[in-house]
């Protein structure tokens, strides 16, 4: 005997859907379409577009042309099905074992809320209210045995109503459907419903009457189902999942505890049963929320993270570190609560009420594989231990480690992770490409500040004034050009707030990210030896952007670096030491630097910016190909195209051409 | 040979060869000496000694500093005062003492108060960026409890020292990182008592001209001073090896 089964049914959900997200569709006629082998085929219509004659199945031009308007968007599944997540959650709100068949269907087993609300007819009242509540209103219930009879009574209801088959009458009610019905549009391969139609079996009453062992003998298993349905015996499916387990851990302590360890004793066991229940799940936990509630109505959370699975006794000293950090934060920290944006309030004002313990990141438990040696794991577990108690002091994101990435300053070229987050760079490294890969995928950082690296770095940059003799500021062209050459530099952060200036290199101009037009930034950077006032030298970065100088950063003479680092000769004491490589390509030149191509590849192929007037001229110039110059009508194409178009230096052209070299066609012999 | 020559001999062998069985009689009747076993006893007699002294807790710093530190590095169990301007190497020299702890699979983790360390000067210095933790934003009122915590499982710490601390703190944390054998390697005035004082005193910058050329290289000046320090190596200039 089939189960006696509710379906709702969402029209059109597709249409639903998108209308939610597209308020511009709400007035206009809409059809859904999808890609099929006939090309974009409407898969669902709006009620407007219907009324015109726009029918499923139809093809993309012919449905424009029956319905002119006619809003024409692609089908997203991922759009539907979160569009009728909200549905779904109506309905959870009076069954929990309901199974979704598809976005804008849904079927459950009508046994138990059925008997709450006295009857078939009610629960499907209180079934519509529920997802009328939600804004769904032309929703249809359908309520038979068995999950087909159901689905198809939703589809003899009334938008808004629904159609309840009494029990036992579903064959009767299934009767008179055309075969077709039968077919599942997913599968159009094996249609059984055309061939039926072709042996004079035109409704499922008449299909239904063969007898049983006939069908299975003609048309194999897929046709025994097929039969089953007819005859309004539901295919005996898998009973809707149970919902999954809560594994949320809660602990309610009576007296609430003041001190740590009454909190942590309960934290303890609490740890053990999380760990236990997963554990009888074959599951294991890598990432865990603790939540707690104070008397007062406090809620405090703070997620933590660990890099393998979490044991119980690692658990719990979390716990315990968190508890600390909440319970007992020293007098004075009280008002502290900018250490960490992801708490709700830094620290507890009276007692815990509620502990619970939610785990956020849950794995299959594959055990752990701890290194042969032993060794290190030893260190670096105490290790972790330590950095995560600080972190528990101060917040996760407190305690950070380096990652190198690819980038121009100092600023860029080192990534911040918090401690316990996966150590990726954001930006790919340039410059170092494996042997294997392949070396146009990794973009370098052309322009990047030549090493070594600074060993302060300001996050943000303190303000400072570059002076020129005259004591004017120091500012740099358009060209990247110096006003004048730098004598004096103030900062704060300097010793004896800065001094003269006894060297410098620069400006080395910088266009980052030139094709974005938001976030463009162009700065030049000068590289300052600092005579400071008690007759020190400190050597510094100092960036000007927009006529405003920053101090970047404060180089510290490091005597030993790895082998690795010491790619550049050393010149001994006296003789001038050699210009390293990579200034050389970019000091006083100007030039724009060059999109990663990760990042710029994508508007590069669409919409190629203007060669510069620069490239262009060095083009004109160039000779051919067999050392002869370019053939005269070509290279008069050229510099007559360069001298119609002069470069502006307002647009996208090129602000840093510099004079010579727009004059470069003109000087061709 | 007289009785009493043949009592000193035994009495020599005892010492000399501890793993010899039965009295010995005559040097020619012992067995010979056999270094090998020798190295292997006394690895595992240095492993058994319940007292390890100061002098071989010693965590070895490389490079041409190190060879100005005594014994070659920094004892473990101590704090390390590095003092100087901004700029005058203070922070190169204790990237170099963090390097000294992962390059020996062990870890570092720095307290930064106002500017932030350079990552990528940390690593030029020779430090392991995966093993070297860095702790901001730390309250003034946690400075102390925090660098506590971190002496607590991390071989080297790098905490810049705020002015606002106290001789108390200070000491506490000497105590801490004497009980737990880690360097507490203090930047800026520290207010209590070092093992080792490291005043950086400014460098000589080459590679970079009037309007040419990038910052290269250079030699510092450092002074060290501290116990088991020669008073004459007190002020040396360091070169940069290669």
């Amino acid at each position: 005997m089939p189960v006696r089964t509710a379906c709702l049914w969402c029209p059109d959900w597709p249409v639903v859907a998108l209308r939610a997200r597209d308020p511009a569709l709400r007035d206009a006629p809409v059809a859904v379409v999808e890609r099929t082998e006939r090309g974009l085929v409407v898969v669902a219509t709006s009620s407007e577009a219907a009324a015109e004659g726009v029918t499923l199945g139809l093809r993309r031009r012919e449905a424009e042309a029956r319905c002119p308007g006619l809003a024409v968007v692609e089908a997203d599944q991922q759009v539907e099905a979160r569009a009728f997540e909200r549905v779904a959650r109506a309905i959870e709100t009076f069954t929990p074992r309901f199974v979704l068949e598809e976005p804008g269907r849904v079927t459950f087993p009508t046994r138990g809320p059925s008997r709450y609300f006295g009857g078939d007819t009610a629960m499907a009242v209180h079934c519509l209210d529920a997802v009328g509540a939600v804004g769904v209103t032309d929703g249809r219930v359908g309520v038979a045995d068995g999950g087909f009879a159901a689905t198809l009574a939703a589809r003899t209801a009334e938008p808004g109503a629904a159609y309840v088959v009494p029990a036992e009458e579903s064959p009767g009610f299934l009767a008179p459907w055309p075969v077709a019905v039968l077919d599942d549009p997913e599968h159009p391969d094996d249609a059984l419903g055309d061939l039926l139609v072709r042996l004079g079996l035109r409704t499922l009453g008449a299909f239904a009457a063969l007898p049983e062992g006939a069908v299975l003998g003609r048309f194999g298993s897929a046709g025994a189902r097929a039969h089953r349905l007819a005859r309004g015996m539901d295919e005996p499916t898998a009973p809707p999942a149970p919902p999954p387990p809560e594994l949320v851990e809660t602990a309610e302590l009576d007296p609430p505890a003041v001190h740590v360890e009454t909190a942590a004793f309960a934290a303890k066991g609490l740890a053990e049963r999380l760990l236990a229940r997963l554990g009888g799940f074959g599951l294991t936990c890598s990432r865990v929320t603790i939540e707690a509630e104070t008397e007062r109505g406090e809620r405090l959370t703070r997620c933590w993270r660990h890099e393998g699975a979490l044991t119980p006794a690692a658990l719990a000293a979390r716990v315990r570190w968190q508890l600390e950090g909440w319970l007992t934060g020293d007098d004075t920290t009280g008002g502290d609560g900018s250490v960490d944006e992801g708490s709700v309030g830094e620290l507890a004002t009276s007692g815990l009420m509620l502990l619970r313990l939610v785990p956020d990141e849950v794995l299959p438990a594959t055990g752990r594989q701890l290194g042969f040696w032993g060794g290190d794991a030893v260190a670096a577990d105490r290790a972790g231990r330590v950095l995560a108690r600080v972190q528990g002091m101060l917040g996760h994101p407190a305690v950070v480690t380096a990652v190198p990435q690819g980038g121009r300053t100092p600023r860029e070229r080192v990534r911040w992770v918090p401690w316990g987050d996966p150590r990726d760079p954001a930006r790919p490294l340039g410059a170092v490409a494996a042997p294997g890969a392949n070396a146009r995928e990794v973009p370098p950082w052309p322009g990047a500040i030549p090493a070594p690296a600074p060993a302060r770095v300001f996050d943000p940059p303190s303000a400072a004034e570059l002076l020129d003799a005259a004591g004017e500021a120091v500012t740099v062209s358009g060209r990247g050009d110096p006003s004048a050459p730098p004598a004096r530099v103030r900062c704060a952060a300097l010793p004896g707030s800065g001094g003269e200036v006894a060297a410098w290199a620069g400006p080395w101009a910088h266009d980052a990210r030139w094709w974005d037009r938001r976030a463009r930034t162009r700065r030049a950077y000068w590289q300052v030896l600092v005579a400071v006032p008690d007759g020190g030298r400190v050597a510094c970065l100092v960036a000007v952007t927009a006529g405003r100088a920053e101090l970047e950063a404060i180089y510290d003479c490091l005597d030993a670096l790895k082998s690795g680092a010491r790619a550049r000769p050393c010149a001994r004491p006296g003789r001038a030491a050699p210009r390293p490589a990579i200034p050389r390509a970019c000091p006083r030149v100007a030039r724009r630097t060059a999109p990663p191509r990760h990042e710029g590849a994508r508007t590069r192929r669409r919409r190629r910016p203007p060669r510069s007037g620069a490239a262009r001229a060095r083009r004109a110039r160039s000779v051919g190909r067999n050392g002869r110059p370019r053939t005269g009508a070509r290279r008069g194409r050229r510099a007559g195209r360069t001298a119609a178009s002069p470069t502006t230096p307002s647009g996208r052209g090129c602000p840093y051409t510099s004079p010579a070299a727009a004059q470069g066609p003109r000087r061709t012999p | 040979m007289t009785g009493e020559s043949i009592k000193g001999i035994v009495a020599r062998l005892r010492i000399e060869h501890t793993f010899a069985y039965g009295p010995a009689v005559a040097l020619a009747a012992l067995p010979r000496r056999d270094e090998h076993s020798r190295e292997h006893l006394d690895n595992a007699a240095r492993h058994a000694r319940p007292v390890v002294l100061a002098g071989e807790r010693v965590l070895a710093v490389s490079g041409p500093l190190g060879a100005r530190l005594p014994g070659g590095g920094v004892r473990r169990g101590t704090v390390v005062a590095v003092d100087g301007d901004p700029g005058a190497g203070a922070t190169g020299i204790a990237f170099q003492l963090a390097a000294a702890a992962t390059a020996a699979g062990e870890w570092a983790a720095a307290v930064e108060l106002g500017a932030g360390l350079g990552g990528l000067a940390a690593g030029e210095a020779g430090v392991e960026l995966d093993r070297f933790a860095v702790v901001r934003r730390v309250p003034p009122a946690r400075w102390a409890a925090v660098v506590a915590a971190l002496l607590d499982g991390i071989s080297v710490v790098l905490a810049e020292v705020p002015a606002y601390a106290r001789t108390g703190d200070a000491r506490r944390l000497l105590a801490r990182a004497r009980e737990r054998g880690a360097v507490l390697v203090a930047m800026g005035p520290w207010p209590a008592e070092a093992a080792l004082r490291l005043q950086a005193a400014g460098s000589e910058w080459r590679g970079l001209g009037v309007g040419e050329g990038a910052l290269a290289h250079g030699d510092r000046r450092v002074h060290v001073d501290g116990r088991g320090v020669a008073p004459r190596e007190r002020f040396a200039a360091l070169a940069r090896a290669g």
